[in-house]
Order: structure tokens, then sequence, then C-alpha cells
């Protein structure tokens, strides 16, 4: 043809032709080996249903299904499973934790997202993030060490113990803060430019358009948030247990937050130790697991449902919609709140009956009649006029049962209704004042209440860390880091803690890396939206929202017992492998995508197969996420109790073993042992708190680091 | 390359009716027309980029030396190593000058060190940026500006030595400087290769071009000399859209 191409050599002349030659081509079965990869996590999520489905069976027909859900008690050593008290213990604590969190991670989020200034929220986002990196049990420690002494300070007259529901709220409110914090703010963020200068544009301050404008556009997230928090409340175990006293019982008076509960996840994590295979027992403790499991996925659906509700209203569609639209999105979006506020009101409603009712009956009755009641309500508030002009009466109504919950605690009854009067009255004196004062007033008051929101949050997180660096640093010595403990935990070290951890980290990821990696380029670069992928994708949500306890019941029943690994390195390392799973496959997949769509047609255009596109060109431009990913899940796998504590943790080991099939001592199982066993070893607690809070931390700073590196580097 | 009777639709919607129109070789072929018409379309139908698109379906035929792109037996690996493509945005990989023209001649099993430095270096002159980079081949190619950039794209898809290459707005996301430096780059390896160009400037089609093809709404209008095309053109619609009356 030309000159040059002659002298090229032959590697690159060509073959006359474009038929299809010997040349392998390796897409086919890369995909389906990759798709073979990707359906372990069904795999894994069936097993684990089936087993626990398989051995929670026998329990159905014991104790029969009605009598678990409804009986009030929960007495093993009497054979007695009603599973009640622990319904509403995990109900309880849950709502309490809701309560706390909300007004803060919503303040705060509202603070991150629409007051605070780029510099500011660039510190104040990761500080938030370092709440989701300190592991449960160092927040169950922290509870038990500081919290605990503090509210019994505060309430001496109603707390002979400390441990309580409102000890158990306040930590898991703690933990559930990132959730919402985060989750709330990217739907904030999300809500267009456009809408904030249409409504700065016609006067309105900043925080009239964040309340009536950002707020309410943003509200399927924010209630999206709130639901993952609850879910992530729920599962929680090592926290929970290690604060609220573990009492069997349904609160007297269904309000009274001083006393102790006990709640499903913590019920598992007692007596699944000390249990009988097969017994009766055994199986009610699984069918237990399951309820948990129905619960925790129900809230997660509903989670997914409602984000991906709010995706649909913000799709990439907005910028070429014209005004008109936005006015009606607006009216939408308005239509949205009401119906929201309309749902609240349903709620409290149906709270209020509910306690009403307790009073006097069972709790299943007053369930039934708080259902009647809100349908009554229901019915009467089909239209928008009824509903508006009952709305603040109800509210009012609401005001006044809280208080009045709130006071008897405190007074007696006559007291309380008496307080509980000047509460309204004072409601009703106070808004149309409220409403009176100008806007630049309003805006200033918002502004500060938001402001010392975020001052609370920061407080917890810095009373929290340095409680434990100041107390745990003094601890560290040489002869605790290399040492053995001695005298049952008393004293000595903690080395066979650290190298056990560090086992099971390594063990973890080597089972977990690459099925998350592969999944995570099957999902991405692979796999079309049929039903398969469906499925598999469905697989990993449950798997996300399984409960850390729930992993380790797996593993004790499926690797410890069932296939007679007995406590061991390997069933640990599989354990937690399967809860980290999810993370892995998600953050590769979300890497992956990010990678935008103009490198792959450079890569194909020049005749390279998609497999050597996706090797060469795609996955090096999504290493720096991808990366992150993996050390997040690694951080995570490091601060884990609950997957351990039956598959794999001892609390002494006199030798440090590398075989796969011996136990391993774990900082956060010795951290939990410690303070859960051994009392006196407050300076030994606080310095394995501080050294697995430092490997932790570590890790995440260095996820973070490596994100921002390549975000740096790399821009589209 | 000739193509005959093309149709295409994307899901439900047909983006090209019955298109033909020939590419002679070694020589510059452009497509004009509003925006919308279908350029891009067809141009990445050439090398079956539009494989990629979900729910994308083509009907009718187009020949590359007497066998058919869409046959079931193509290799479209094989296809695309012979009909490069350059894209409106430069899309250098995120690597270093050196591995983004070396990525292509690996891919198709060169492996040998210094075929690969001779190969970079005769790809790198041809698209006029030896000069510029010769002695930072190792940085990333994203340090490179805009002009640079897509340069480079053009190096990298000459590395394989394509006969056919495909651009599709290769100046439209650069300043007037850049866009004549890639244009008398086209005109220059017209004696080489064969070019097909989309563009959405009559001046750059009137300029480098030896044939002409103007679509509209999916349609080839008119397809001829580049000469005649803007002289004196056979369809009313050409014209009008030729001498900006348009609309
Ligand atoms: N991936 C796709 N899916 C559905 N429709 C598409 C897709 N890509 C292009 N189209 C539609 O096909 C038609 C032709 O688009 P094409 O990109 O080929 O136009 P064009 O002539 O290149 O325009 P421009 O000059 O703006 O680049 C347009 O109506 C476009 O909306
Ligand atoms: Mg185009």
């Amino acid at each position: 043809m030309c000159a040059f191409r002659h002298n090229e050599g032959d590697h690159l002349s060509h073959e006359n032709t474009i038929k299809k030659t010997k040349r392998f081509n390796h897409d086919k079965v890369m995909k389906y080996f990759l798709m073979a990869v990707a359906s372990a996590t069904v795999v894994i999520i069936f097993f684990i249903i089936l087993f626990i489905f398989v051995n929670g069976a026998s329990a159905i027909r014991d104790i029969g299904i009605w009598n678990f859900l409804t009986g009030f008690e929960w007495r093993p050593s009497t054979d007695t499973y009603g599973a009640m008290p622990l319904i509403t213990g995990t109900a309880l604590v849950t709502i309490g934790a809701i309560m706390f969190a909300l007004p803060l991670g919503l303040g705060s989020a509202i603070f991150i997202s629409e007051v605070a200034p780029k510099r500011l929220r660039n510190v104040l986002k990761p500080m938030c993030e370092v709440f989701a990196g300190i592991p449960s049990v160092v927040y169950g420690f922290f509870g038990m060490i500081f919290l605990i002494p503090l509210l019994r300070g505060f309430f001496p007259d109603h707390l002979l113990f400390g441990t309580s529901w409102l000890a158990g709220s306040i930590i898991l409110g703690i933990m559930a803060l990132p959730t919402i914090i985060s989750v709330s703010e990217d739907a904030m963020r999300a809500v267009p430019r456009s809408y904030r200068e249409a409504s700065m544009a016609m006067g309105a301050t900043k925080w009239e358009t964040t309340r009536r404008v950002v707020v309410p556009a943003a509200i399927s997230g924010i209630a999206a948030a709130t639901i993952l928090g609850i879910g992530r409340a729920i599962g929680e175990t090592m926290a929970v247990m290690m604060v609220t006293g573990n009492t069997p019982i349904v609160p007297e008076p269904l309000w009274n937050i001083f006393e102790m509960l006990r709640t499903i996840t913590a019920t598992l994590a007692l007596e699944m130790p000390e249990v009988v295979s097969g017994s009766v027992h055994y199986s009610a403790l699984f069918l237990l697991a399951l309820v948990l499991m129905v619960m925790v996925l129900a809230i997660n659906y509903t989670a997914k449902m409602i984000i991906k509700r709010s995706r649909k209203k913000f799709g990439e569609t907005i910028s070429k919609k014209s005004l008109l639209d936005k006015v009606t999105e607006h009216e939408k979006v308005a239509k949205h709140t009401k119906m929201f506020s309309k749902m609240s009101i349903l709620a409290c409603l149906f709270a209020a009956s509910f306690f009403i009712s307790s009073m006097f009956v069972g709790a299943v009755i007053s369930l039934i009649v708080a259902v009647l009641a809100t349908m009554v309500f229901v019915s009467l508030m089909y239209t928008d006029k009824v509903a508006f002009k009952m709305g603040r009466s109800l509210m009012l109504t609401a005001l006044f049962i809280s208080a009045y919950m709130a006071s008897s605690l405190f007074l007696d009854a006559s007291a309380s209704v008496l307080v509980s009067f000047i509460v309204v009255t004072a409601a009703l004196i106070s808004i149309p004042l409220a409403k009176r004062l100008l806007a630049k007033t309003k805006e200033k008051i918002a502004h500060f209440v938001l402001l010392s929101i975020v001052a609370v949050v920061l407080m917890i997180l810095i009373v929290i860390v340095y409680d434990i660096v100041s107390k745990g640093l003094p601890a560290l010595s040489l002869n605790f880091l290399f040492g053995y403990p001695e005298d049952g935990g008393l004293g000595g070290g903690i080395f066979p803690a650290i190298v056990g951890t560090i086992q099971l980290v390594v063990g973890t990821m080597m089972i977990a890396f690459p099925l998350g990696i592969i999944s995570g380029i099957y999902l991405a670069e692979y796999s079309k939206d049929t039903r398969y992928t469906r499925i598999i994708r469905e697989a990993i949500d449950i798997l996300n929202g399984t409960p850390s306890v729930v992993f380790g019941l797996f593993g004790m029943a499926a690797l410890v017992i069932y296939l007679g690994v007995g406590y061991a390195l390997i069933a640990g390392c599989i354990t937690l492998a399967f809860m980290v799973l999810p993370v892995i496959i998600r953050t590769t997949e979300e890497a992956i995508l990010a990678v935008p769509k103009e490198l792959r047609e450079a890569s194909l255009a020049l005749g390279a197969s998609k497999w050597e596109t996706t090797t060469k060109v795609v996955i090096p431009a999504a290493f720096g996420g991808v990366v992150t990913g993996l050390i997040l899940s690694l951080g995570r796998a490091a601060g884990e109790t609950a997957p351990i504590m039956f598959t794999a943790a001892v609390v002494f080991r006199s030798s440090v073993s590398l075989s796969l099939l011996d136990p391993v001592m774990a900082l956060p199982y010795h951290l939990f042992f410690l303070a859960w066993e051994v009392p006196g070893s407050e300076t030994m607690q606080y310095g394995t708190a501080l050294v697995l809070l430092l490997m932790v931390l570590f890790m995440f700073a260095l996820a973070s680091l490596v994100r921002h590196r390549y975000s740096k580097s790399i821009k589209w | 390359m000739d193509i005959v009777g093309f149709n295409l639709w994307y899901g439900e919607k047909q983006a090209l009716f019955d298109v033909g129109m020939n590419v002679r070789k070694n020589k510059i072929t452009a497509l004009i027309g509003p925006s919308g018409c279908g350029k891009s379309t067809l141009i990445r139908c050439m090398n079956r980029m539009n494989d990629l698109i979900d729910g994308c379906r083509v009907e009718g035929s187009m020949f590359f030396q007497g066998q058919d792109i869409y046959g079931k037996d193509t290799d479209v690996m094989a296809l695309r190593k012979r009909i490069g493509m350059i894209f409106q945005k430069p899309n250098p990989f995120p690597m270093s000058i050196r591995d983004n023209i070396t990525y292509g001649p690996r891919i198709h099993g060169i492996t040998k060190q210094s075929e690969l430095d001779e190969i970079m270096e005769r790809s790198l002159k041809q698209a006029a940026l030896w000069d510029e980079v010769h002695d930072r081949l190792e940085q990333s190619a994203l340090s490179l500006s805009g002009g640079q950039q897509q340069r480079l794209c053009i190096a990298r898809t000459l590395s394989i030595n394509p006969e056919v290459i495909l651009m599709d707005e290769p100046t439209s996301a650069l300043d007037p400087i850049a866009t004549a430096k890639i244009e008398d780059l086209a005109i220059s390896l017209e004696k080489d290769y064969t070019v097909v160009i989309v563009t959405h400037n009559m001046q750059q089609a009137a300029r480098i071009s030896d044939y002409t093809g103007f679509m509209y709404m999916g349609k080839m209008i008119e397809f001829d000399d580049t000469e005649k095309i803007f002289n004196k053109p056979s369809e009313d619609l050409t014209e009008r859209y030729i001498t900006g009356r348009f609309g």
C-alpha cells in the first residue's frame, strides 16, 4: 500500500481478512468464569438462610410460631421461649436510638450540606466518618466504662446499675449517626442548585430555602437515611449487649427508659456459646435469628424502594427541564412532604394508641387496638383539609403524650398531667410568637441551633477518642504489646490477640478479595440487566443487610458444628469473608462504573477484546477506588466481634499458632472478654481498646489517603 | 468501503434510513449535517462501535474490501484493528505517554522492546507530536494539553497501523491553532491512509476532504465530490445547509 508499511515487520501486517481466525477470544470464556464466581454470593446467602431455617424449623414444631412470637416469657432453663420481650426490647432500643440520632444526624447533615463553608465541610465530613470506623465492641466498652457511670450520676434514683434501655439507645444512636449523616447529606447535595437559586431569587433567606425547598426535596433521601440507620441499629450486637442489662422483660410502663431490656441480637450472642446443639433451645435461637433477619430485610427493603424513587426524581434530565417542569416538580415535592408529614402523624397516633392501651391490656391486643385506631384516622384523613386541620391538634396531642411519658418517670400521675399541660400551653403560646419573628432572626436562630448540634456531635466524638487515647496510652508498653496475658487478663500483654487479629484479617482477605473483586468486575462490565443478574444483586443486598451476629450463628452451625471444624482460624476467616464480601463487591463495582466509557471505547477501537480492555485499561483506572474499598472492608473485619465469637475466638492462647485449624485470640473479643468478665482490668481494657482503635482507624486513614491520591491524579 | 441500504435502530427509534455511500481508498471523506442527523451513528457503525450500545440493531450491508462488516463470521477485533477511530473528546488512557502508544501493539502481540520503541517513535512523528513529547515519554498523558492529547490519540490509533481512520469531530474540543494542526495532520495522513471525518465546520470539510456526504434526519441526502457539493450541489437541502440558510 505504501512504502513504509512494508518495512514494518511482519507482526502488524494485515491478514487480508476480517473473518474469524484462530486467535483465541477470551471474552466468552471469561464472561462465564466471572459469572460463576459472582454466583458465589447467591450460594452463600442461600446456605445462610437454609441453615437458619433448617435449624429453626424444629422450634416451629416444638414451640409453635404463634406461641414463640407472642409469648411473654423467655426462660431457657424451663424451656420457655416467648420472644415478645426480645422483640419489644429490640424495637424499643432502636426507637430510642433513632430519637436520639435523628435530630443530631439531620442537624449535622443540614449544617454540613447547606451552612458550612467548603473548607469546614471538608474537615467535618471525614470526622463524621470516624464514627463509622470505631468498632462496635469499642462503643460497648466505652458505654460500660464511661456512659453508664455518667448516667448513674445523673439519675441516681432511677438507675441502680446504670445498664438500661437509655444507655443502649444512646450508644446505638451514636453508632447510627454516620449512616444518617452521610446518606441524608448526599440526598441534600443531590438537590439541583437551580432549586436553591430559584428560591433565593425570590428573596428567601438561606434558612427558608433550606427548610422549604432543600429539605422537602430531599425528604425521601432523608427518610431512607433514617431507615438505614434503624437497620444498622437493629442488627447491632456487641455494643447493645454490653450496656442494656440483658433482662428479658417488657419495661413497665412501656416507656420507662430506665428499665433494663434485652435485644434479639444480645440473646443470640449471650446464649449461643452455651447451648447444646440440637436442643430446643438451640433451635429456638435460630428461629430468633430468622425473626431478626426478616425484620432487618423488611427495613432495608423499604429504604431501597425509597432511595430508588428519589433517584428517579432527580434523574439526569433535570438540566433539560424547562421552568414550567420545575414548578410542577415543586408541587410534587410539596405533595411528598405532605405525605411524609401525614405518615409521621399516623406513626405518632399508632405509637400513642399502643402506649395507652398497653397500660391496660397485653401487647398483642394493644397492637390490634393501635392498628384499628390508625385505620379509623386514615379514613378520616382521606381529605387533605381534614388532615391539615387535624395535623396541628395531633401534634399537640403527641406533645402532650410524650411530655406525660417523660415526666411520669420522675413524678406521680397527677403532677405529670400538670407538667404536660404546661408544656402544651407553652407550645401554644410560643408557636405564633415564633412565626412573627423576622426572617433574618429566624435564620440566625436556626443556624445557631445547627451549629450547636454539630458541636454536640463533635464533642461526643472527641470525648470517646480522648477518653480511650488518654487512658489507653499509659497501658501501652513493650510488655503489653509483645507479652502474653497473665492473671486471667489482669496483667501481661495482648500479643496473641494482636497476632490473631492480623491472622484473621489476612485470611479473610485471601477469601474475600478474589471473590469480591471478580464479582464486582462481572457486575460492572459483563452483566446485562437479566433476571439472573438481578438475583445476584438481590443476594448481595441481603448479604449486606444481614446482621453480623447472624453470620456468626451461620459460621457456628455450618462450619464449627456441621462440618466439624471446631473453633478455628479458618472458620472465623470464612465467616468474616462472607460478611465483608458485599462491601468489596459494591465498592469495586462503583469504582469500575466510575471509569468513563470513552476509555473503554478507545481501547476497543484499537481492536482490544473486552477482557483486555477490562484488565489493562478499566481496572488500572479504577484501582484507587477498588483499593479504598478493600482497605475499608479490612478495617471492618478487624473490628468485628460477633462473627468470630462463636467460630474462632478464644479467651486465652499460650502460644501463637499458624495452623488454620487452631482457634485464635483476637483484639475485639479480648476487649469484650476483659470488659465483661474481668473486673479490675480497666487498664488492660483501655490498652486493648486503644490498640484496636489505632489499628482500625489506621486502615480508614489509609483508605481515605488512597482515595484522595487517586482522585487528585486522575481527572476525567 | 461500500455502504448499501443501511438502516439502524436505537431500540424503537430509527436513526439511519437507507444510507448508501462509498469511501475511497487513500482519500478523505467528510460527513456533514446538522446536529442529531446521525453522523456519529453512521461513522461508529463502520467499525462496529455501536455493538456496545444496548438495543442497537442494524439492517443492510457495509462492505470492507469486499467482506461484509456485519457478516456472521466477522471478527470484530480484527476489523477494529484495520479500521481505527478518533473520538470527539480526547480520551488518552490514564497512563504514561509511552504506554498509551504501545498499548495497541502490545494487544496485538508485539512484545519486543526495540520494536515497540520504533512503533512509538514512528507514530508520534506521524502525529506531529514527537518533537513536543520525546523528552517526557514517561509522564502521564493527562498532563498534555487538549490539542496534544488529541494528537496523542491519533498517534495511538496509528500505532496499530490501520487502513482506515474514522474521526468523529476530532477538533470540536480544540482551539483554532490545535485545530489547524490536526487538519494538517489529516491531510498528511491521506497518502497512506483512508480517512473518514465527521465535522460541523464547513470550511474544514471544504479544505481537507475529497468527498463529502451531507446527511439530514438520518438520511444521506447527497454524496459527491467535495468540489461539487460546495459549488453546485444538486439538492436544494444541501445548498441551503451549505450557505447557512437552514431551518
Ligand atoms: N445511544 C443512543 N441511544 C438512543 N438514541 C441515540 C443514541 N445515540 C444517538 N441517538 C440518537 O440518534 C440520532 C443521531 O445521533 P448522532 O449522535 O448520530 O447524531 P450526530 O449527527 O452525530 O449529531 P452531533 O452533530 O450533535 O454529534 C439522534 O437523534 C440521537 O438522539
Ligand atoms: Mg456526533
